[in-house]
């Protein structure tokens, strides 16, 4: 009995919180629209070419541009009409969680990775460091149940190397698949 | 119908060679793994296969990836039973019932269950794939522009409305920004580069495959590291091998689950996920115990997993034939086709007829692996299921990388997988659909050239849009299907039907 009340204040806070950040994602549409719009309606038209005025090629995108607009519109006046009660102190408290950490974490890594290290090292030591940081930080840090650290730096070593290394090998060398 | 026969016969001996059934065993083991593990999907390991792929013979390329995508939509259902959560999206449905069999003692009767109604499901859609998707292809070559102006905004609505969990709104608008992404790049009749904002990589578009691989595979490893850990492994103790018994006394459901898993897979863009819920739901209303849905109900178990099933091959008939994706794994399948330099569309059946049988041929293989593989490799895909995700989802990542990279080799689109990943994740996190956004990527060259060269047909006149017999039809259902998607009409619309049906009940 507990657990289902819970559960439902918890999707009533989930509701509330989705339709506030559904009211920013319309704006944010609306603006995307009427720029899509404004930039397919400047589009070069060809005339010196002599195409046909019915093909010219801003035709489906500024057709785009006004329906994003429009369903954008429609989204936030749902939104907007949707009681919310909490609902912004819950999206700003969304950005505090542990969970918000984990996910920014993993984008910093493969950020890093993929930016920095891929180009800078060969792939597979890049693939190697990025695989051993991973799972260590996951692990050991950002978890509820920690892993001891010399278990879980063996444990990295061993997937480090032997995914990295595997991933070389069966792409590089096997499937003849060039690398970055 | 001989003809059928024959050509279909030489597709099943076509791939009985030793290269074709290992390529089935290990494609089919991979895709077990993918389907097992929670995080990794389907389509994910569809589109990351590509690029391992990509070398190989045609057939044999497109035979890897079958084999990978009907194994992780089997896969999937024991991640479902054993640990409550669902393996792929389209296992959802399963683990309402496969899970409390589990808790009961029966996780081996559960599997037993899910893998023959598996293969049943994927056997109910190739037999409409061998006889459907010939018709079609026939009718499909009388299409023209304005018809396939009208099926590619069909694709991107109906997935939209279908597939849109919390509105059809945002699956609209899914669909819309996935055509927008489409318009990026050089178009077609005028060869213009449309917001390309001088940057010499996108003159050529964005390329689906680092798309899907960014939207699928990196926003999917956001969404498996944000949740808190999994749960426990329910002990398996019983028998895996179901009786006839067990499973014919539901042939009824596994029938009607068949056909319905066939009919959302031919609907464009709708998936395997729809497949299942619509035929556990039902099967549900069918059904004479429907208080025993949810508890453990063995015919609940079998709705869900013939349905998703089903969908796969069903999924191939729209696939081939108009070159609509019948479901998101599909699209990539589609993007796989034209790389190896097989066209899929009308032409296919005239210029490749059989390709067609050997996709059918590919299909059997893979639920027969499927079949074989789920009833004896239980302890293994048991082992599969303890892998921590925290040890896994690097290397997926350095794989999304390779994958994006390795076909057109620029780096360009490891940064166009990151953006997908990074847009993906959040739009996923606020509930909006992928799949239409995957439709409106593929179908948008199609629906914007086939507009435009109509009008150029009929120098600027749209009236043939409207007129011709099968553009009306089509247009009449987009119509039917937005304004279905309005709430005060649709409610109108139900109120109409639940009247006529309370005053005749002995038709329901």
């Amino acid at each position: 009995m507990d657990a289902s009340l819970k559960s439902s204040t918890d999707d009533s806070t989930d509701l509330a919180i989705r339709a506030r950040a559904d009211l920013i994602t319309a704006v944010v549409l609306i603006a995307l629209g009427l720029l899509v719009t404004y930039l397919s309606w400047t589009m070069p038209r060809l005339e010196a070419r002599r195409i046909h005025p019915a093909t010219i090629p801003g035709l489906v995108p500024i057709m785009l541009g006004v329906l994003l607009t429009l369903c954008g519109g429609l989204l936030g006046l749902r939104s907007w009409r949707i009681e919310a009660p909490g609902g912004w102190q819950g999206l700003v408290a969304l950005f505090g969680t542990q969970q918000t950490r984990r996910v920014l974490a993993v984008l910093a890594l493969a950020l890093v990775y993929t930016l920095v290290l891929v180009g800078w090292l060969p792939f597979w030591a890049a693939s190697m460091i990025f695989i051993f940081g991973f799972i260590v930080l996951f692990e050991v840090y950002l978890t509820d149940t920690p892993v001891a650290l010399w278990r879980s730096v063996l444990w990295a070593l061993a997937i480090a190397l032997a995914g990295g290394g595997g991933i070389y090998l069966a792409f590089a060398r096997i499937f003849l698949v060039r690398l970055p | 119908m001989f003809d059928g026969l024959v050509l279909l016969s030489q597709g099943i001996g076509h791939f009985l060679t030793p290269a074709s059934l290992f390529n089935v065993v290990w494609a089919t083991l991979l895709g077990l793994v993918i389907g097992i593990l929670p995080g990794l999907t389907a389509t994910m390991g569809v589109a990351l296969l590509v690029t391992l792929t990509y070398k190989m013979a045609p057939d044999q390329a497109i035979l890897t990836l079958m084999c990978v995508y009907l194994g992780a939509i089997y896969g999937g259902s024991r991640t479902a039973i054993l640990l409550n959560i669902p393996g792929t999206p389209a296992n959802a449905a399963a683990s309402l019932d496969g899970h409390p069999l589990a808790m009961q003692g029966k996780a081996g009767l559960a599997m037993g269950l899910a893998t023959t109604s598996s293969t049943l499901g994927t056997m109910v859609g190739i037999f409409f794939l061998a006889i459907i998707a010939p018709l079609l292809s026939e009718a499909a070559l009388k299409f023209g522009s304005y018809e396939f102006f009208w099926l590619a905004l069909f694709g991107v609505i109906i997935s939209g409305q279908m597939s849109g969990s919390d509105t059809p709104l945002k699956g609209y608008i899914a669909g819309i920004l996935g055509l927008l992404v489409a318009m990026i790049g050089m178009e077609t009749l005028h060869a213009h580069q449309r917001f390309t904002f001088g940057i010499a990589a996108l003159g050529g578009g964005v390329d689906l495959i680092p798309a899907m691989v960014g939207a699928f595979g990196f926003a999917e490893i956001l969404s498996t590291m944000k949740r808190k850990a999994v749960g426990r492994v329910a002990a398996v103790n019983d028998r895996v091998v179901p009786t006839f018994r067990e499973i014919f006394q539901y042939w009824r459901t596994i029938l009607r689950s068949g056909i319905i898993g066939t009919f959302v897979g031919i609907i464009p863009g709708v998936g395997e996920d729809v497949g299942s819920w619509s035929s556990y739901a039902a099967a549900k209303r069918a059904s004479k115990h429907p208080e025993e849905f949810g508890k453990g109900s063995q015919e609940g178990l079998i709705a869900a997993e013939t349905g998703d099933n089903a969908v796969v091959s069903a999924a191939m008939i729209p696939t081939l034939t108009l070159a609509l994706p019948g479901s998101a794994a599909a699209a990539v399948l589609i993007a796989a086709m034209y790389i190896h330099g097989i066209r899929p569309g009308p032409m296919l059946m005239v210029e490749n007829p059989v390709f067609l049988y050997q996709v059918v041929a590919m299909l059997l293989l893979a639920t027969l692996a499927n079949l074989v593989f789920g009833l004896s490799l239980t302890k293994v895909f048991i082992k599969v299921l303890m892998v921590p995700r925290e040890r896994l989802m690097a290397v997926i990542y350095v794989l999304c990388v390779v994958g994006s990279f390795a076909i057109t080799q620029r780096m360009f689109d490891v940064y166009v997988m990151l953006f997908f990943g990074i847009v993906g994740f959040v739009l996923r996190e606020m509930k909006y659909p992928m799949a239409p956004l995957v439709l409106g990527i593929v179908l948008g060259d199609l629906l914007d050239l086939n507009l435009r060269r109509g009008l150029l047909l009929t120098n600027g006149d749209p009236t043939p849009f409207f007129t011709r017999p099968i553009s009306a039809v089509i247009c009449l259902i987009i119509v039917f299907t937005i304004l279905m998607s309005i709430p005060a009409v649709s409610k109108r619309v139900r109120a109409i039907f639940s009247r006529s049906s309370a005053e005749s009940p002995a038709k329901g």
